[in-house]
């Protein structure tokens, strides 16, 4: 497809499709957003059309896009701190499949899986912290997570290494063609991290403008063309999971969802219905409701 | 004003632990602390500090959402926060001096599990795992504690796995590992827990309404610390506290989530 960007510069939107195609299998991939929030959705259901395999998944605290790219299976291990539906229950897909032993789970606090995030941002060997001092988490992966001793102080902290990743991939409310991206009103989940660390940076947006938008509230802009490789305009993009503050996450999908799981037929048609099947990322909204549904989560005109 | 229900108990014994000096934040699904955050700003402690999401600096919801850790939640906020910047670096620092959390299973010293139920390598069941607890309970100084289903296999002699910290080993093994304070309170559907000065092992300091101490006992898998001094009743709510919870903080029931 070809896309007019800004006269005279090379251009860095692509479709979904091919930004998807950009992760190998694999590959090492970590997701934006925070639980119910600000989560790639739609390139996470692009993800798991295409049936990649064998994914490393950095999730810090995530719960729905595990649940697809498990019940795909796209992942042989998720390096995590939290997963869960919070107030929609456990995440039932990732449940079985990490107690069948289908896919590993390297567990981490959430803080110190930033920690070893930082590290690779920063180039450096490890990042320091006190976290995670005294629980069982640390002897897990020792050679990751190194309990020492301040040989000044004499107190006790954790080493965590650096966790290189090959594909950073966030959801943000706007970027031009060139790869500036602003996240509006204000960046509040740890996105920034993934962004420093990975070898490679894809994020969807709610709407594409124009590089004078940036260049004329230089303030906003969250993160620099020359940090991002892959934009892609994805409206509604987070859906179900929110895109504050335009729109909250669909609360009636993750009670369906719920819902279907109970039994795994219902799982399976729900999986293909309202999921899997539909063939863009606009088919995929009008199957879950389509304009109605997103009128009944949006917090401010888009 | 009809009687205080079990969860309003339980949220308006925790507000009541919090102060003007309290500065705290909530993790996932925290409905009893956030409800009991937003009971005591608006009776007793009118500067407490709550950052909704660990994020949305005095968040004044009208209701609360599905979700704790959600945008739902900030509305009314006077600053959000950058999860990398500023959270973690004032949760270090300990300008937040307040963390409340729960677990699958706690043990006598306030530890907490809620990573597996059974051994780690093949799980019984796979819980969500520690998230930020295993963090701030070695940064936060004024750990609570609460638990909806009071139960031998909730409260347990021997935890499956150890995700966050509460007095640890007991005794002064916080101390030894350089960690600041520790667990307070542990507010459960039966009773009231709080710590013994120095072993630090859990000793029930009231019973709920209609519960003896007998069944306290008979409902915790660990031995427990003397009670000095004897047990008394927990507090009974007062009717502004049941009608602040009801009608301006709570109104839509989202704190039930934790009793189903």
């Amino acid at each position: 497809m070809t896309i007019t960007g800004s006269v005279g510069f090379e251009s860095k939107l692509r479709t979904l499709e091919e930004a998807a195609g950009e992760v190998a299998d694999g590959a090492t991939i970590a997701l934006g957003g925070l639980s119910m929030n600000a989560v790639p959705m739609a390139f996470v259901r692009e993800l798991a059309r295409r049936k990649v395999r064998d994914l490393t998944v950095v999730a810090i605290v995530h719960g729905m896009p595990l649940e697809w790219l498990v019940a795909a299976g796209c992942v042989r291990k998720v390096v995590s701190g939290l997963v869960s539906l919070e107030g929609f229950g456990l995440a039932p897909r990732f449940r079985a499949a990490v107690q069948s032993g289908e896919v590993a789970i390297e567990e981490y606090s959430e803080h110190t899986l930033i920690c070893r995030l930082q590290a690779a941002g920063y180039g450096l060997p490890f990042v320091p912290t006190k976290a995670g001092l005294g629980t069982d988490m640390l002897a897990l992966h020792p050679e990751t997570t190194r309990e020492e001793v301040d040989e000044t102080t004499g107190e006790a902290y954790v080493e965590c290494t650096a966790l290189p990743v090959d594909v950073a991939i966030v959801h943000a409310d706007a970027a031009d063609t060139r790869g500036n991206v602003r996240v509006d009103p204000k960046l509040v989940w740890m996105d920034s991290e993934l962004v420093k660390a990975a070898a490679r940076v894809i994020v969807t947006v709610e709407r594409i403008l124009p590089e004078r938008a940036f260049r004329a509230a230089p303030e906003r802009t969250t993160y620099p063309r020359f940090a991002v490789d892959t934009v892609v305009e994805a409206p509604w993009g987070a859906y179900p999971t929110s895109s504050y503050p335009t729109y909250g996450y669909d609360g009636a999908f993750f009670e369906a969802y719920q819902r279907a799981h109970a039994d795994p037929a219902t799982a399976a048609s729900f999986w293909e219905e309202r999921i899997a099947g539909p063939e863009t990322h606009a088919a995929f909204l009008d199957a879950n409701g389509g304009p109605e549904t997103l009128l009944r989560i949006a917090r401010r005109p888009t | 004003m009809s009687a205080a229900t079990i969860d309003e108990l339980m949220v308006v014994t925790l507000a009541r632990a919090f102060t003007n000096e309290t500065r705290a934040f909530n993790g996932a699904v925290s409905f009893v602390p956030v409800c009991a955050y937003l009971l005591a700003r608006r009776t007793h402690a009118p500067e407490l500090v709550w950052a909704a999401s660990s994020l949305a600096v005095d968040a004044d919801p009208k209701s609360i959402p599905e979700s704790t850790l959600s945008d739902g939640l900030w509305d009314g906020a006077s600053m959000l926060s950058n999860s990398a910047y500023d959270f973690w670096s004032y949760a270090q620092g300990r300008r937040y001096n307040t963390f409340a959390f729960r677990g699958a299973q706690m043990d006598a010293y306030g530890n907490v599990n809620n990573t597996t139920i059974g051994p780690y390598a093949s799980p019984k069941v796979r819980l969500p795992g520690g998230g930020g607890m295993a963090d701030l309970g070695c940064m936060i100084p004024l750990i609570f504690l609460w638990s909806t289903t009071h139960d031998p296999r909730t409260f347990v002699e021997k935890l499956d796995f150890r995700s966050g910290i509460g007095w640890g080993d007991g005794g002064d093994h916080r101390a030894r590992l350089g960690l600041p304070g520790g667990p307070q309170l542990c507010v459960t559907n039966l009773c009231v827990f709080d710590f013994d000065p120095d072993s630090k092992r859990m000793r029930i300091r009231s019973v709920h309404p209609g519960v003896t101490v007998e069944q306290v006992v008979e409902a915790t898998g660990f031995e427990l610390a003397p009670s000095p001094g004897g047990v008394p009743e927990t507090d009974a709510p007062t009717d502004e506290e049941l009608r602040v919870l009801r009608e301006e903080v709570d109104p839509t029931g989202a704190r039930l989530r934790e009793f189903r």
